[in-house]
């Protein structure tokens, strides 16, 4: 099916829903929701403006703007939410920039974009445009897919079909020296398939099969893509089912089996892997492999505790999150409960994940050890503590005997003080962390210890429509040739001139030293407002301006052509937005 | 005797001369790429057979014959040898991709190599012999043959671990520093590239949606092998109508400055991104703490 069919398909189903919505007997009409405009400008002025090396970037585009629009139309039983934000710029950066100007076809299948509109009446919901949609952990429910499709849930039945596009087709264009192109990688358009089987009866069960097929379009290009990026097909099947219990207990299971095959290419054999009629015919660059996932929780008045467990085999893939990570295993327990007249919450987890378990990547498995605890205690209605400790730890699965262990200990406590006129509020948090790198060949310890003091100060004047905050800010780092401080003062204030109208503001001042070097000095000056114009229309803007001068680190003299001075820039963005709701 | 001498010296001259009119030059990588699928590509190397017409005609139809061995040399996996392919040579060069000479789609493997296979496309990481003979088309004449070793190695993506997945960061500390960290690439080389690439979610996006559709804010490569990076933001966070979300990820580049193969070569090394939020804006916890205060 061409693209232009595709199109059809799409606006044939809406027209013919909304044929079937003109129908219904005239009944009131609701509109719910919102819509907006949003314009961001980004500006940067170096000193010197050129040099080499460029000793800054600028880290945004110059102009982006964006629409959205957001409605839920109700017409009588019918119900037509629309999901639809979107630019007509490209700055796609993780997946490739169509060279020129995108066509139709490119804009409406970017991924930066979305086009969604989710018609439903009852229990039957048709799907059309960009739809990011769930079915389960192992199958799909991670990246947008425009196309069409249908939710139908038939009593206790469940049946979801979707078929659409999930990477948009772009050429490869090749680097140039002269002038300066990196060229783009490209990408092949990637079609799929995907549809879930199953029975449901809402807050207590779910059992279903899901199957995905992906499948790369070899001919949706001019100029290919070069290697290592091939054509691909990705078949997945999964059976998941979850219950909950009406004393609390809820269970996850799901299994699922992916065929992969890398390079389309490649010719047909079915020496490694069978098969799989219809869906895949198997190719010398085919896999299979397996993913198992469970999940248990128990849910009490004050508590929770639950444990899960994963598995991903080496081979496992879904085009419908690309980029998991696979070749691991995991478990975690989990809990959270409340003490001393519930005073005292407590959020605790503890777990360890393997990778390398096919040994593909070395002669052992890699070992992972992750614990978290967090406390928090409200002493009085005036003084409260948080406090949490969390460590990990990785063993390398090489001869290299790589191990690296973080330990982070975090003590938050805030006093609270009130009388008729106003109140106040002094927090602090402390922070230590530290972070070892180890590695037997050759050998070598690397040590890396981080410090974080905040404290913020808020008082609150309760007949004052002024309300300023302050705060400092003292960082360390240290490791083998880096010693790095940071200190950050930083006064802000909320003004509520009137119902309709809220100025803000802050300014921030920072020193960032780099021993032996002077330090780096940078203002922060943050300024904006939200303005109700009407009841259902609101303005805002914020307007950022960041002036950064190096110290010693960067001197003027370093730079070609030679810079008097130290070397600066000022950064400036203004962002605003409309936003209209229904 | 000089019979026999004689009779001896022109079989020898045969046997050279056979040989002499094809000869095999297996040129492979010494680290071809890691899915065996992939071999057709000229990375991994080619393979030359000559074909020359002596005085003495030898058939230009041959099969390939293709063992693989492991560095103690034990058979890995072996070409079925009913159902090689029949190449006819042309006289002079005839070249094929590596993948011919592998020939994949008719190569038998063995105990855990079959598995790997069948599972992973690859092989486990490792010394490796790739022998190739060629026969006559019955198989049972050896006309000549090479072996090459390779050394197979197939690497695991970092894991991001600081932030954490779903992790809130406070506001005023965020919007002037933000420390990463993430597990070693496996195998752990000292030297090694990874790029740290953060992506503000906009208003109404979602984390994918951003990540493969948004400009990055930052990207930027951490110390040479090192595993932690140092963004020191600069921007508005205490406000909540902006840079409240992010996602991030690691790209890891192998010793040739290419991005590490993974599964999708779409993905471009990129490790499974995680989310963070901004938390304590003004006008969110603040004004909450502040409106309770009043209640």
């Amino acid at each position: 099916m061409n693209n232009f069919t595709k199109i059809s398909v799409i606006l044939l189903l809406f027209l013919s829903f909304y044929a079937n919505a003109q129908d219904e007997k005239p009944k009131a009409i609701s509109v719910t929701g919102d819509m907006g405009v949003w314009y961001e400008y980004y500006g940067l002025d170096r000193s010197p403006e050129s040099s080499i090396p460029n000793f800054y970037h600028p880290r945004k585009p110059w102009n982006t703007l964006r629409f959205s629009f957001n409605p839920n139309i109700s017409v009588g039983k019918w119900s037509i939410p629309f999901n639809f934000n979107f630019s007509a710029l490209q700055n796609n950066f993780v997946t490739p920039v169509a060279p020129g100007k995108q066509s139709v076809w490119q804009f409406l299948t970017n991924p930066a974009n979305n086009f969604g509109i989710s018609p439903k009446i009852g229990s039957t919901e048709i799907l059309l445009g960009t739809q990011t949609l769930h079915y389960s952990d192992l199958s799909t429910g991670d990246v947008g897919v425009f196309g069409y499709g249908v939710n139908l849930a038939p009593g206790k039945f469940r049946f979801r079909f979707f078929n659409g596009v999930s990477q948009r087709p772009v050429n490869y264009v090749a680097p140039t020296l002269v002038p300066p192109n990196p060229g783009i990688v490209g990408a092949y358009q990637r079609n799929q398939y995907m549809a879930q089987v199953g029975m449901e009866k809402e807050g207590k069960y779910f059992v279903g099969f899901n199957l995905v097929k992906a499948t790369d379009k070899i001919n949706s290009l001019t100029s290919i893509p070069l290697p290592p990026i091939e054509p691909q097909q990705n078949v997945i099947v999964s059976f998941v089912a979850k219950a909950t219990t009406g004393d609390g207990w809820n269970y996850y299971f799901e299994v699922g089996q992916s065929y992969h095959t890398t390079d389309l290419n490649t010719p047909l054999s079915n020496v490694a892997v069978p098969d799989f009629k219809p869906f895949l015919r198997a190719r010398t660059a085919t896999n299979k492999d397996n993913a198992l996932m469970l999940g248990i929780a128990k849910k009490g008045s004050d508590w929770e505790i639950g444990g899960k467990f994963n598995y991903y085999g080496a081979g496992y893939f879904t085009a419908g999150y690309p980029f998991m990570n696979n070749d691991r295993m995991e478990y975690l327990a989990n809990t959270r409960f409340n003490a001393w007249k519930k005073k005292i919450n407590v959020v605790a987890s503890i777990g360890q994940r393997f990778g390398n378990l096919s040994l593909l990547s070395g002669p052992n498995v890699t070992k992972q050890l992750i614990a978290n605890i967090n406390v928090f205690t409200q002493f009085s209605d005036r003084f409260s503590l948080n406090t949490s400790f969390n460590n990990f730890g990785f063993n390398a699965a090489d001869i290299s005997g790589y191990k690296s262990v973080s330990n982070e200990l975090s003590i938050n406590p805030s006093y609270t003080w009130t009388n008729t006129k106003m109140s106040n509020l002094i927090s602090a948090t402390y922070t230590w962390s530290k972070y070892d790198e180890t590695i037997i060949i050759p050998p070598s310890v690397t040590k890396n210890n981080t410090q974080t003091l905040l404290v913020l100060y808020v008082p609150t004047v309760f007949s004052a429509k002024l309300n300023p905050d302050f705060s400092v800010l003292w960082f360390r780092n240290t490791a083998p040739a880096i010693n790095l401080t940071l200190l950050t003062a930083t006064a802000g204030v909320n003004w509520k001139i009137d119902t309709k109208f809220k100025l803000k503001g802050q300014l921030q001042y920072n020193l960032t030293t780099t021993s032996p070097f002077t330090a780096n000095k940078n203002i922060l000056i943050t300024s904006g407002y939200d303005w109700a114009l009407y009841k259902k229309l609101t303005w805002q803007m914020l307007i950022t301006i960041n002036v950064y001068k190096y110290g010693t680190e960067l001197p003027g003299s370093s730079l070609i052509p030679l810079y008097t001075g130290n070397p600066g820039y000022l950064e400036s963005s203004v962002r605003t937005g409309l936003l209209y709701r229904f | 005797m000089k019979k026999y001498y004689l009779l001896i010296a022109v079989v020898f001259l045969v046997a050279r001369v056979s040989q002499a009119q094809i000869t095999l030059n297996l040129a492979l990588n010494s680290r071809p790429q890691a899915h065996l699928s992939d071999w057709g590509n000229p990375v991994n190397g080619v393979m030359i057979i000559s074909y020359s017409q002596g005085a003495i005609q030898i058939d230009p139809a041959i099969k390939l014959k293709t063992t693989l061995l492991d560095q103690n040399g034990s058979v890995v996996g072996v070409s079925n040898v009913g159902a090689e392919r029949v190449y006819l040579l042309k006289p002079g060069v005839n070249q094929f991709s590596i993948a011919d000479a592998l020939q994949l789609q008719n190569l038998m493997l063995f105990g855990g190599a079959k598995i790997q296979l069948q599972r992973t496309g690859r092989l486990a990481a490792g010394q490796y012999q790739l022998m190739i003979e060629i026969t006559n088309t019955a198989g049972d004449l050896v006309l000549t043959k090479q072996g090459k070793p390779f050394y197979v190695t197939s690497y695991q993506l970092p894991i991001l671990m600081q932030p954490a997945d779903g992790a809130g960061l406070d506001a005023h500390i965020a919007q002037s520093i933000i420390t990463f960290r993430w597990t070693a690439l496996v195998p752990h080389q000292e030297i090694q590239v990874y790029r740290v690439q953060v992506f503000e979610i906009l208003p109404g996006q979602t984390p994918m949606q951003a990540f493969r559709g948004n400009r990055p804010l930052v990207d930027e490569e951490a110390i040479r092998g090192a595993t932690q990076f140092i963004w020191h933001p600069n921007l508005a966070m205490v406000d909540t109508t902006a840079n409240k979300k992010f996602i991030w990820t690691v790209q890891t580049f192998d010793s040739d400055g290419l991005p590490v193969p993974t599964e999708d070569a779409n993905t471009q090394g990129r490790s499974e991104p995680a989310i963070f939020n901004i938390v304590n804006q003004q006008g969110t916890v603040d004004k909450n703490k502040n409106d309770q205060i009043k209640q």
